[in-house]
């Protein structure tokens, strides 16, 4: 194997060449041609995914990056190579978008650095105070941009959303924040600590009843900011919850239980009444959430890992599919103008690729086998297998509302005679071009190796 | 015995779905004689395999696939004589049925995504034959339901086939929820779900009721039992082959196999469960074929039916005979889909039976195998049918005379319709523009006819039925006993089968409607259905609706509230006046300001 895949700069490249070269976008961009910048941040992506690529081959990451003292440990290994994958298709996303977008360079630049912050998150070591204190402040590094670019370049009802999704984010990061200098600095877990880290870092991650600002941001970013921060940047609030509250929650478990089956069950159905794509993937995203916190929670409760582990699995799986699913959804809108489902309708008659890759990213979603969300939901359902029929039931109760809205908006849009109001509105209703097609094949190419290989990400935890 | 050629047998469809799928979705032609090839191959791999195993042996191999903590979940084969009779079974009716599709799907602009479908789903359901365990078998059991949603949803721009694909998705899900919480049980009860060592376990410490009662969620929603049938008759929207194929021979009987499979962990309560839902929904949904216009319904109706006898022979704690059945009914109805299709395709795309009629001398070869798959269907002595639906009466005779009622009411029920079919397709005059003219199918088609219907359904039962399957379960003179099942099988092919020809001879409509219009309305009246429409439209959707005004109005109302006052106050007076002026670039501009300040503490901090 070729030495520079051992290079210990290959995470530190992997990291800061997005943050230099968006940097250097941001300011200096302004004349260069949109060929230019698409070639820049394909540029940025290149250690990114020679980093994947050794992840792959090894099975585990090397040591400890040299300038950046990056490390990847098991678990931000698993969500830092699903971030390499959602970062590229993103940044493509964002690429393909360049023509109708004010001052691209900043765009773009701004998403590398959205990106890049993401990466640092999941590329420090939580297992050390420093590493987790510097993960914290590459997650709140990796907000700024998302708030940014949501402000400027989102759509619908952006401003109102923003401010939402910063007042939430802020006192959550803050809360969370405290609770974990708390834990860093006292010897033995106190049960405020462990409460704050699991509520404010649940905000982070859409914890119910802390979601109101998660559906309307996904919705009003911009499909790429929607990539990254519903599909990966979230999922830091994942990882700190397992690194310093999971096994310590105590008094907080029944609680967490309660909220998680919010999150499974109530949101489910809430995402039944939902009519806009984008809000219903956005929507779905949150309610997704529910039995990764269920894993979490289960593990806490027996003291075993395997929930944890399901978790994980679930949590890269559903970077992977959301990802595809807002990229597809940005799609349908491109072509039709759109995103609200009775406005839409027999679109496969004229795009019969776009729909296919919608179908499959759909069944992705709703953990149909062969993609990686069926191992994480299914791993998860028999991590919960001691403990009481009505949570297990409650916990499986996704598989079928899931189903429901997923095939009723695939239904709505897709099939069916084409609507013949987009027939007149929208000339240009054209199927995926080549380059089109290579963001959900990236995507779903990723899930369906997990899916058929799952041991690929589960071997990261086992030494 | 090698398990290499069981990797074949699995990956050859995979592979050829994957190449049509991804290569030949514009070239149709390519696509099918990929698909078709493939099958074919694969019924002689089947065949070979068949031959090979002695009676008494297992191929077994299994390997762990993924592990979370001490979680380990493995995949991997299990074959005995019974799944390679499965196996066969279903890649020889599977190669025929392909060919079938290649003249009835010739016309068709989609027959690269088609084949591609039909291949997955061969991969998908030999999965389920060739599974080691309860997590392969639910891999493969997810994953035919993803193709039968896709074959159903082939016309998709088809409002009903749209609403079908979805409504045969969803419905099964439901019963896999089940399916799911009884293999976590299996799992925390014994610690394993492999069939073979599960079987050990089980036999050490039995298995509570529960247990079974979860599983059989998996079977209620595959093979469409009671009160979960309600997509089967939908799922008719879909090609007629992919009927043939999927919902009747093999997809719907995949969970009458996965009973049989886990026979040792079925309490008596739930057999009994599983006996009384099958006899009854056997005997009513009879009934129900008589009451349908549009042949494929009637066939599906008739399908249920048979699903039906299926569970009250795994009721009755002969799993052998479910399986026998299911085998002989997957070659006879097979036979009696593609005739439909062979009828369809001639008459120019007419499902009403009311708009046929004098059918029999335009489409002699179709009428021969249907009229012949007919009989089968009626258990005629010495036909494939009887084989296992004379055992299957004759096992409820002597379980009670309740019972064996219901499963009586079935048999003549399954003579009426199959008269009435017989009546209204093929004799007397044409009664449509469409059959006037209707011309018999290429030899594509009709060759799968004969070789099913002539060759299987008449001689199946000699050479698979009696020596593979039943011999061992069943005192030898049970075939040839003459009892109460004999009394009532002959009974009702006389009367039920000749009655029905003369019945429905005797009007130009349908006789029934004309003689009872109520009996008629009560039996194609939908309840189920209707129940579950009701319940989406009238509970559900308002149920929703209202959460997510709760949702909106009360949990981001209170949170806006609360957080958008306490934030500000607790920042001071100068930030209150920034969030306060609305504008997005200030909050921007606060917000990046504080997050650096943050940084810049915590940094400070280190």
């Amino acid at each position: 194997m070729s030495p520079l895949l051992h290079s210990a700069y290959l995470l530190d490249a992997a990291v800061f060449s997005p943050l230099v070269i968006g940097a250097l976008l941001l300011l200096f961009g302004r004349r260069l041609s949109l060929g230019s910048l698409a070639g820049a941040a394909n540029l940025a992506a290149i250690a990114a995914l020679m980093q994947l690529v050794t992840l792959i081959i090894n099975g585990r990451s090397g040591g400890e990056s040299p300038f950046g003292a990056f490390l990847l440990e098991p678990m931000g290994a698993a969500l830092f190579g699903m971030t390499v994958v959602v970062g590229v298709a993103a940044v493509h996303r964002a690429i393909r978008q360049l023509p109708g977008v004010e001052k691209p360079h900043a765009y773009l630049g701004l998403i590398l650095i959205l990106w890049s912050g993401t990466l640092g998150a999941f590329a420090s070591p939580l297992s050390n105070s420093e590493g987790a204190i510097k993960a914290y402040v590459y997650h709140e590094f990796a907000l700024i941009p998302t708030f940014i670019l949501t402000v400027f370049w989102g759509g619908e009802g952006r401003r109102m959303a923003s401010m939402q999704m910063a007042i939430y984010l802020t006192l959550g990061a803050m809360a969370g924040l405290a609770g974990l200098l708390i834990a860093l600095n006292s010897a033995t877990a106190s049960s405020s600590a462990t409460g704050l880290i699991l509520l404010g870092f649940g905000t982070l991650v859409s914890l119910f009843p802390f979601h109101s600002w998660a559906a309307p941001g996904y919705s009003a970013a911009p499909s790429p900011v929607s990539m990254l921060h519903a599909g990966a940047l979230k999922k830091f609030g994942l990882l700190m919850i397992i690194q310093f509250a999971i096994g310590h929650l105590g008094a907080w478990s029944n609680l967490l239980l309660w909220l998680a089956l919010g999150n499974t069950v109530f949101i489910s159905l809430v995402c039944l009444a939902q009519r806009d794509l984008k809000q219903l993937v956005s929507w779905s995203s949150v309610a997704h959430m529910g039995p990764i916190f269920l894993g979490l929670w289960v593990a806490d409760v027996t003291g075993k890992a395997d929930g944890v582990h399901a978790a994980i699995f679930l949590m890269v799986a559903h970077g992977l599919s959301a990802a595809a699913l807002f990229s597809l959804s940005n799609d349908v809108r491109t072509r039709t103008g759109t995103y609200r489902i009775e406005e839409l309708g027999g679109l496969a008659n004229r795009t019969p690729v776009l729909a296919a890759f919608f179908v499959a990213a759909s069944m992705a979603s709703i953990g149909l086998p062969g993609f990686a969300n069926f191992w994480g939901e299914f791993g998860i359902f028999l991590s919960l297998r001691d403990q009481s029929l009505w949570i297990q039931a409650a916990a499986a109760s996704t598989i079928i509302v899931s189903a429901i809205y997923m095939l009723r908006a695939v239904a709505a849009v897709f099939y069916g005679p084409l609507n013949p109001e987009i027939e007149k509105s929208s000339a240009s209703l054209h199927d995926l071009t080549w380059s089109d097609r290579l963001i959900p094949l990236f995507l779903l190419g990723a899930s369906l190796a997990l899916g058929f290989n799952p041991s690929l990400l589960t071997r990261l935890f086992t030494p | 015995m090698e398990t290499n050629l069981l990797d074949w047998i699995l990956f050859l469809p995979l592979a050829s779905a994957v190449i049509c799928g991804l290569l030949f979705r514009q070239s149709g032609s390519v696509a099918g004689v990929i698909s078709i090839g493939s099958a074919i191959v694969n019924s002689i791999l089947a065949l070979s395999l068949l031959t090979h195993l002695q009676a008494g042996d297992t191929i077994a191999w299994s390997r762990e696939i993924c592990r979370f903590g001490e979680t380990s979940l493995t995949v991997g084969y299990s074959v005995d004589q019974y799944s390679a009779l499965m196996l066969f079974v279903v890649t020889f009716v599977g190669a025929w049925i392909h060919l079938f599709s290649w003249g009835y799907m010739r016309d068709d602009s989609a027959r690269g995504r088609y084949f591609a479908g039909l291949s997955l789903f061969m991969f998908s359901i030999l999965g389920i034959v060739l599974a080691n365990g309860l997590v392969m078998t639910f891999i493969f059991w997810e994953l035919v339901g993803f193709c039968s949603y896709m074959l159903i949803a082939h016309y998709f721009d088809k409002d009903f086939a749209a609403a079908a694909s979805k409504k045969a998705f969803i419905v099964n899900r439901i019963g896999d929820l089940g399916f799911i919480l009884g293999i976590a049980a299996c799992l925390s009860l014994y610690g394993t779900t492999d069939f073979d060592t599960l079987k050990v376990a089980v036999a050490a410490k039995p298995a509570p009721a529960l247990v079974g009662f979860l599983l059989l969620g998996g079977f209620i929603g595959k093979s469409a039992q009671f009160p979960l049938h309600v997509w089967l008759t939908d799922a008719m929207a879909g090609p007629t082959p992919v009927s043939a194929l999927i919902h009747a021979a093999t997809m719907v009987a995949a969970g009458v196999f996965l009973m049989a499979r886990i026979f040792f962990l079925l309490h008596p309560d739930v057999l009994q469960l599983c006996l009384w839902s099958g006899a009854a929904m056997a005997a009513l949904a009879g009934l129900c074929a008589l009451a349908q216009t549009d042949i494929k319904k009637s066939l599906a109706y008739s399908t249920l039916a048979h699903l039906g006898i299926m569970g009250a022979a795994l009721g009755l704690g002969h799993p052998e005979l479910a399986l026998l059945h299911m085998a002989m009914h997957a070659c006879f109805k097979a036979t009696l889909f593609l005739g439909a299709g062979s009828i369809i395709h001639g008459c120019h795309h007419e499902q009403d039976m009311l708009q046929m009629g004098g059918l029999a001398r335009k489409m002699p070869v179709t009428f021969a195998t249907f009229l012949v798959a007919s009989l089968s269907n009626c258990a005629v002595p010495f036909l494939a049918g009887w084989y296992s639906k004379d055992a299957i009466l004759e096992a409820a005779h002597e379980h009670g005379v309740l019972v064996f009622a219901l499963l009586s009411i079935a048999a003549l029920a399954t003579c009426l319709y199959s008269g009435r079919m017989i009546r209204l397709v093929f004799m007397g005059e044409a009664r449509s523009e469409a059959s006037t003219h209707a011309h018999e199918s290429p030899w594509t088609m009709l060759l799968p006819l004969i070789v099913l219907g002539l060759g299987y359904s008449v001689f199946a039962g000699n050479y698979i039925g009696i020596p593979k399957a039943s011999v061992s379960v069943l005192p030898a003179p049970m075939h040839f006993h003459f009892g109460a099942a004999s009394i009532v099988g002959l009974g009702s092919l006389i009367f039920g089968f000749f009655g029905a020809l003369w019945f429905y001879g005797r009007s130009k409509s349908d006789a029934l409607r004309d003689a009872s219009p109520a009996l008629y309305g009560a039996l194609e009246r939908r309840w189920m259905d209707n129940l579950y429409d009701g319940y989406v439209t009238r509970v559900q959707q308002p149920l929703v609706d209202a959460l997510a005004f709760i949702d909106l109005a009360l949990i981001n109302g209170i949170g806006g509230k609360i957080l958008g006052a306490g934030i500000p106050a607790g920042l001071g007076a100068l930030s209150r006046r920034l969030f306060h002026t609305g504008s997005a670039r200030v909050n921007a501009a606060w917000f990046a300001i504080g997050a650096l300040l943050i940084t810049a503490l915590l940094l400070g901090i280190l």
